[in-house]
This record gives structure tokens, sequence and C-alpha cells, in this order.
């Protein structure tokens, strides 16, 4: 039988990330590694949950496996599958048993949106155990110290059918994450946008605006996420309001009183 | 008298029987009533057939209001096209349904006054067409909620914004839609950069509370504002200089008064400084209020104002009393020991004055403290009066001051008339007239309020009495559940199919083609259903229809924790289309809790059953959950009826059309009735499958989860 691996120089992450600390949540993510805990990111989208984790994976020298659940990512997606190849059936590793194999960080982004099955299979990792068992081969793969579980989810928006069993999220460390502070939020514009300061000023306080919104006709305020792509739009040459339209509001919202709302607030600042 | 006159008279006085056959001895009441009748004869057939088949339908609801028709309907005709007759009927008949006779009949005789706002349909822009947007933009520039209404002045009362009913100064809607925003805008600024501010409040009401010194102060506080407005929102403020009045003597006008308060036009200059400029300006010409400019009522701010101050402070002393104790050491419980924690807040740098959350910080003994967002929204609008946190805010509350009625100061409850029903909302929906074949708008007032928990004891008895039907009813739902079984021979799936595999290897060996299907699914028929269900509470349920839909609630809760789909449990009844009433037992958030069963044991007869409003209220609620399949079931014991026409065919079909609207919007409609006689109507409404009659009221319990059971899968 043949094995397929991942190739370990490939998932290291190369250049350091920016990432803009706003808290003690570096210390803390290195101390839960140190002593063999699985970490859970807890914030709204775009808030800097997946950045933070390539940061750390650059900090720790570790290379990542990142998987993006969907609804219909299934326990044998992440732990492995037969396929016939020539007649024969094939054992494929998934990517979290690669990651338990070699001692990799996994990263389970949007866990909930998995099905529920895929929850379980993570159990006996993220107690004392640290087993991931791969029943298809009956084998029993015990995780190496420097195997790390990351996962992350948003408790805003889901649905009540969506929520995170307790059983899950006893086993975790959790970190919660949040749209930084105006300030820092600025300095994220501008470092990873290029826009000039008075330009980042004017979009964060967009983004605060549309935060006011949100529960009242939006799900979501904008994300530093979406502030930073309307910002590259902006250094591009792209009108600002136009850009905003298109990088914020379209995005936040497909109603058109919200739209138009959303749209007059960006032209009172620009 | 010659032939032709002869028989124009004969012709006018068939017309005038006709009309008294339809409208009765109102007509005659008319004191012109000769001259309508040979105005009436002068227009053509069609138009006459129009005004008889409209009295007629008037008369039923008001032969008065028929005879003020008839007496206007040929100047009517005269000054308009024939379609927009039919919308000045449809408004004094949205007016009588509304306000009653005198409001429609004041509506129906000003026809010039509809002729002109009919023309400047064109370029007018209404409220009600952009109230939603100017909401949202509202909230978006942020601090306290503030409520949009209409109104014929144009002013704030620090809660709300209050704006005409249609704005039609420019020839474009457009402009007109942006005049709406700057005022609101123009408006919300008022309450955000300080003109607002308990002081500003208090010194005017003592020294400036004349007419004049306040129209000064609006035109003096207008330029402060703008000011402030250019530096943060130079989009917003590019428009209101476009939006300026432009003839030169008012030009002239604000720019005197401008360079003569220029100490106004600074970063640093508050509301105070304002009411410091008013002497000098006691003897020059006022300026003409620019479009997007509000008037002040200093009395009204005044109130609301004073009853939110003393509200708030005693919420904010409340909160904070319960963040001490939340922040307790666990092994202190002593009370002298609460009391020594100091608790302090530092408004930050607040350089240019505006509150704001984000300069706010609240500690607890030097520690920061993670406020909730409701603290921090209370402490942001009392920034938002004071400029800071006043120190007295800090202080702990003294025992027993506050009463709880207070504290909800979300503005919606108030003056409840059923002490023993919490109210959580009122709501205004239209209903169907199936005589006129038109909307009512608005007419029907649905309130929202809570079952009271009744006797928790019902609902064990409940389920002692139906031990053993209860065990049946779960395995029939359990067997829907495990109905998800592995697909086998699939294209893909998560695991490999042994058996085709094999059969598919004997196929090889034989020489014929292989199938590719190979694999088997695991594919849970994931249950992806919100039901709404709807409990007729009226007068007519009163004994054991009541005790058999309680019981039958019972069932079905303890059965649907076993099926996972979400559900929601509402009650109504009502009196008159002013006092429509929904009665919430469960909604979709709540979980099958205590306090759920004590509502449901809590479910009482009240009085009407007007089905319509209901319907249509619930089916909206229905309708913001996420679902593949949404459903609404009636429990109901009769035919719709309430005080005052809503029976017969126009109740059914009012029901019916709300039904239908459900259907459009893609939710199924279901009726459970115990009335022996619904054969009758229920077809009609509901459609031929789409109800279910129990004969015994005794056997609704076990219907109606058999029922739902079959319904949903």
């Amino acid at each position: 039988m043949s094995k397929t691996t991942i190739k370990n120089e490939q998932n290291f992450v190369k250049n350091k990330p920016y990432y803009e600390s706003v808290g003690d949540e570096v210390a803390v993510f290195t101390a839960a590694y140190e002593n063999q805990l699985p970490i859970l990111l807890k914030g709204p989208t775009g808030c800097g949950k997946t950045r933070f984790i390539e940061y750390m994976a650059w900090h720790l020298k570790l290379p990542m496996v990142t998987v993006a659940c969907h609804d219909d990512l299934t326990a044998s997606d992440l732990i492995g599958r037969y396929l016939i190849k020539g007649g024969e059936t094939v054992w494929i590793d998934g990517p979290l048993t690669s990651a338990v194999r070699h001692g990799y960080i996994c990263y389970l982004d949007e866990i909930v949106e998995a099905r529920k099955d895929t929850s379980v299979v993570i159990h006996p990792l993220c107690d004392g155990r640290r087993l991931l068992p791969i029943e298809k081969l009956g084998e029993l793969l015990e995780a190496p110290g420097s195997f790390c579980l990351a996962i992350s989810y948003n408790p805003g928006y889901q649905s009540v059918l969506k929520d995170l069993k307790q059983s899950t999220r006893q086993r975790f460390v959790a970190l919660e994450f949040d749209y930084p502070d105006a300030a820092t939020e600025e300095a994220i514009v501008i470092k990873e946008s290029g826009v000039d300061e008075p330009t980042a000023h004017k979009l964060v306080k967009l983004g605060h605006m549309t935060r006011n919104l949100k529960g009242n006709g939006l799900e979501e305020g904008a994300s530093t996420r979406l502030l930073v792509n309307a910002g590259k739009l902006i250094h591009s040459n792209v009108a600002p309001v136009h850009a905003v339209d298109t990088a914020i509001s379209q995005a936040l919202t497909d109603e058109p009183d919200m739209f138009q709302a959303v749209h007059e607030l960006s032209r009172s600042i620009f | 008298m010659s032939n032709q006159s002869r028989q124009n008279l004969l012709y006018r006085i068939r017309i005038q029987k006709d009309l008294e056959k339809i409208v009765g001895p109102a007509l005659d009441r008319l004191s012109n009533l000769d001259a309508v009748i040979s105005m009436i004869a002068n227009l053509n057939d069609r138009q006459q057939v129009f005004i008889y088949q409209w009295a007629g339908l008037i008369a039923e609801s008001n032969t008065e209001l028929a005879a003020h028709f008839v007496s206007f309907a040929p100047e009517a005709f005269d000054s308009m096209i024939d379609a927009d007759v039919q919308k000045w009927i449809d408004l004094f008949l949205k007016n009588y349904d509304n306000h009653g006779l005198g409001k429609a009949i004041t509506s129906l005789e000003d026809i010039s006054g509809f002729t002109i706002a009919q023309k400047n349909k064109g370029v007018r822009c209404s409220l009600q067409q952009t109230s939603v947007f100017l909401q949202h933009f509202i909230r978006g520039l942020g601090g306290r909620e503030l409520k949009i209404s209409g109104n014929d002045e144009t002013y704030t009362n620090t809660e709300g914004l209050f704006l005409p009913e249609s704005i039609s100064l420019f020839p474009q809607p457009k402009q007109n839609f942006t005049v709406y925003k700057l005022t609101a805008a123009h408006l919300w600024a008022q309450t955000w950069y300080g003109t607002w501010r308990i002081q500003v409040l208090e010194k005017l009401t003592a020294e400036y509370n004349d007419q004049k010194s306040l129209n000064i102060f609006n035109r003096l506080e207008s330029i402060r504002l703008n000011y402030r407005i250019a530096r943060d929102f130079p989009g917003l403020s590019r428009e209101f200089s476009e939006f300026e009045n432009r003839d030169p003597k008012v030009v002239a006008l604000w720019k005197l008064w401008q360079d003569r308060a220029n100490d106004l036009r600074s970063p640093t200059a508050t509301a105070i400084d304002t009411i410091g400029n008013i002497r000098h300006f006691e003897d020059i010409d006022m300026p003409a209020l620019q479009s997007y400019q509000g008037e002040i009522f200093l009395d009204r701010i005044r109130e609301t104002m004073l009853s939110r101050i003393e509200q708030e402070q005693i919420a904010f002393q409340k909160s904070l009393d319960k963040l001490r104790d939340d922040n307790a050491p666990k092994d202190e419980t002593d009370d002298d020991f609460v009391a020594k924690q100091m608790l302090e807040v530092s408004d930050g740098d607040s350089d240019d004055g505006e509150p704001s959350e984000t300069n706010f910080q609240l500690t607890l003994d030097g520690q920061p403290i993670e406020l909730s967002d409701d603290l921090k929204n209370l402490a942001g609008s009392i920034m938002q009066d004071f400029g800071e946190i006043p120190d007295q805010y800090m202080d702990p509350m003294e025992q027993g001051e506050y009463s709880d009625a207070l504290l909800s100061q979300n503005g919606e409850s108030e003056g409840d008339t059923d002490p023993d029903l919490n109210e959580t909302g009122t709501f205004q929906y239209d209903e169907w007239d199936c005589t006129r074949q038109r909307f009512r708008e608005d007419f029907c007032t649905l309130r929202e309020l809570v079952v009271p928990p009744g006797d928790e004891g019902f609902i064990s008895e409940t389920l002692e009495k139906y031990r053993g039907a209860l065990r049946v009813i779960k395995k029939c739902f359990e067997a829907v559940l495990g109905e998800s079984r592995p697909q086998r021979r699939q294209p893909d799936g998560d695991d490999i199919d042994l058996d085709a595999i094999v059969n598919a290897h004997v196929d090889m060996a034989l020489g014929k083609d292989m199938s590719d299907h190979l694999y088997t699914k695991y594919r849970n028929q994931e249950r992806n259903v919100a039901v709404m269900f709807m409990v007729d509470m009226s007068g007519s349920t009163l004994g054991w229809v009541n005790n058999a839909e309680r019981e039958s609630l019972v069932l079905l809760c303890e059965a649907l924790q076993l099926l996972g789909d979400r559900y929601a449990i509402y009650g109504f009844s009502g009196r008159t289309n002013k006092r429509c009433e929904v009665y919430s037992i469960k909604d979709f958030k709540e979980n099958y809790s205590l306090e759920v069963r004590q509502r449901i044991s809590g479910i009482r007869p009240k009085a009407y059953t007007r089905m319509g409003v209901a319907i249509r209220h619930l089916g909206q609620i229905l309708q913001k959950t996420h679902a593949r399949t949404k459903l609404l079931i009636t429990l109901s014991d009769g035919r719709p009826e309430d005080y005052g026409g809503y029976k017969g065919q126009y109740g059914i079909e009012d029901t019916r059309h709300a039904l239908l609207e459900m259907k459009q919007s893609g939710v199924h409609a279901f009726c459970i009735t115990i009335d022996s006689e619904a054969q009758e109507y229920l077809p009609h409404m509901y459609g031929t499958a789409n109800y279910a009659v129990i004969d015994e009221v005794e056997k609704l319990p076990l219907k109606v989860a058999d029922i739902y059971r079959r319904l949903t899968t």
C-alpha cells in the first residue's frame, strides 16, 4: 500500500505574517501549545483569527494544515479514505491524519459549519489522550508533542442548529477575538492596504458606523478585512465612495434600503 | 314645456330615484341635491355607473358618507382623470376606516387639495418611502437610538426625529429624498454634538425661554453644527451647501451671521458658547431657515430629557450594583466589603467633546471592566446628556428606590391596560375587505403580549393522564428520525460499498461494463422544519376545548423535543380591529423550559377570533426563521368572528386572503379544528387538503401530534 504524504516544506509559513497583537493572545497561545492544549478561537468574521494562527505557525516555526469546514465536510474527509486506483484500494490520509502523523498545526476553520460527526472524531485528540483512532485502518495514531489542534468559530451569526456542543468546546482553551480598537484598526488598514492615514481614519469610522447597524438590519458590521479590501481598491485609484460600495456595502447586504444607508454613510464621510 | 325639457326632467327624476334607492334618506338631506342630480345627468354612462356602484359600497359602511360622495363625485370627475377618482375614494375610505366619519368627510371635500397632491406626486418624496433608509442611516451615524416618525413640525425631542410626511420642495424626487436625509442628519447632529446637554437646557429655560431667543439660538447653533459636520462628514457638508437657499438676501444674511459668530466655528465651541452669543444678535434681521433645518420645541425636549435622565440614572446605578455584586470575590459575601470596592469612570481624552463608547472606561478597584452592550449604550446615552458620567451616578443605589417599571425603559412598554400581561410591542396590519375588493390600510392594531404563567400541576397531570399515549407518539416520532439510512451504490460518497465492488469485479471478470456506483453515502435526511402553532384563545374555547388545546400542546411539545424541529406557539384573540392581540407562549428562540410549560398551562379564553391579522403577524415571525419548510398550524374551534362586522363572508375572505399571502411567501398553512361545520368554509380558506376536523374534543391531544407527524414526513 502506498502512502501519500504532504511535503513538510510546502506547509511552512515562510514570511512573517503581519499581525497586530491586541492583548496577551500570543503568550496564551504559546503557553497552551507548550502544555499540549488544543485552542479555540472565537470571534466575528474578518477580525483576524486566521491571520493570528498563521502568525503563530510562523512564530512556532511549525507547518500548518488548514481545513476550511463546510456543511458537507465529513469525518472521512478529515481522517482519510480508501480510494480505488488501478483495481486496488488505496488509503489516502486526510488533512487531520497527516497533521497528526507529522506533528503539524491543524487548523479547522469555522468548525461548526462541518457535519456533526467531525466534531466527535476530534474529541480523543483534544483531551489528555491525544489519540486519533483511524477505524478503517485499525490504527490508533498518537499525536507527537509538536502537534497542535486549533479550531475557530463565530459565535455571532450561526443558527441554533450550528452551535458548538459543550462536550467539544469544553476541551479547548478559548481565545476571544474582536475587532481591534480604532487606532490599531487604522494601523492595520494602513499597513495592509497602503492607503494614507486620513483615508484609513475614514474607513475605520465607516466600519464603526456599520457596526452600529449590527442586529438592526445587518447581521454583521464591516469586518477589518472588508475595510482593508476597500482600502486596497482606494489605493489602486478607485474612487473612495465606489470602492466602499463594492468592497463593503455590497458585501454586507442585498437589501436596497440598507445598501443605500451604507452608501449614504460612506458618501457623508468621503 | 318642450318635449326636450320634459325628457330631461324625467331623466333627472330617474337618477334621483336610483340614488335614493342606493343611499337612502341621507341623500335628501343634501342641500344642493337638485344641482348635484343635474351634474350627474351630464356625466357619461360609465361615470354614472361608477357612481352608483361606489355609492352602494360606501353606503354599506356609512350612508352619510355615501351621500357626501354622491354630492362631490361630479366635481371629482370634473377636476381629475377617472383613475384619480378611484384614488380619491381610496383615500377618504382609508380615513374613514382609521379616523372615523369626520376626517373622512374632510378629505372627501378637499378635492382641490387632493388634485394638487396628486400633481406633486411625481416629485414628492414621502416619509413612508424613506423611513427605513433614514432609520438605518441615523443608526449608522451613531449615538442614542432615535425613532423616525411623521409630524407636521420638524424637530427632535432627543429620542425621536419628527419629519414631515412628505417633501416636495424641489422639482426632482431625488432632491427631495436628499432633503429628508439632510434634515434627519441635521437633527441628529443636535443630539450628537451636545446641543441638548442638560446644562444647555437649564440655561435656555432659565434665561432665554422666549420664541425670539430660541429662533436666534436655532440659527446660531446651526452655524456651530455645520462647522462640526464639515469637519467630520465632508460629504454631508457638501450636500448641505448644495441645498442652501440661493436667494441673495438670505445668502448675505447668513454670511453676516456667520461672520459675527465666528467663535462658534471652532472644534471646541459648545452650545453654551452659542447661548452666550444670543444677545449680540437680538437687533439684526434673522435669515430664513434652510430647507434642512428643523425647529426647536424646548418644552418637548425638556419633558423627554428629564424623564429619561431619571430612568437612566436608576438603570445605570442598578447595573453598577450588579457589576459590583458579580465582581465581588466569592468567599467574601460581606456587604461592607462590596461597598468598599471602588468603581471609577474615566472619560478618556475626548478632545472634541463628542460622546462615544470608545473613550469610556470603567474600572473596579483599578481593574478595567468589560461592559455589556446594554450598559455601553446606556453610558453613551448618559454622556450625550451630560458630556460625562456625573459622580452621583457612580454611587451605589439606595435600597428600594427603583421600580422595575422604570427599568424597562426601551420605550415600548408603557401604560399597559391589562396588568398581568407584559406587552412587547404593537404592530399595524392591513385587512382585506372583500366587498370593496381592496385592503383597508393599517386597519388593525395588534399587540404582542406574553401569557402569564399558570399552574404547573396541569402539565404533570397531563403527562400522567396520557402516559401510554405519549409513549406511542414518541415511538412514531423516533421512527421518523430513524428514516435516514445510508444510501448504497452512489457515484460518490463517504465510504466504499463493498457489495457493489464485489459485483463490479464479477461484472469485470465476465467482461461486462463495470458500474461506477461504488460508494455509500450517509446522508442524514436533515430535518429543516420551522413550525408555528397558532392557538385559538377566543371566548368560545372556554371549558373543554381550552383544556384539550392545552393538553395537545403539552403532548406536542414533548414529541417535538425529540424531533428537534424549531417551533413556536402563539395564542390569538382580540376585540375589534383596534385591539387585536397575539399571546406569546413560546417563541422560536426559547427552549421548552419550565416557563414555557407554565405559560401553556396559563392559556385562558379571551375574547373574539380575528384571524386574518393574527395570521399576518405570526406568518411574518415565521418568515424570519431560516428553514426549508415553514408551517403554520392553526388550532381552532370555529369560524373567524369578531365584534363589528368581522363575521360571515367578510371574516372568511380576510382570513383566506391572509393565508394566500402566506402561501405566496412560501409558508404552508394547515388548520386543525373541532368545529363540525368546518366543512362549509375550511376548504375555501385553507384548500381542500389542508385541514383536519376532529369530531371529538377528547381526541384532540392524540390527533394533533399524529397529524403533525404526517404533515412533516
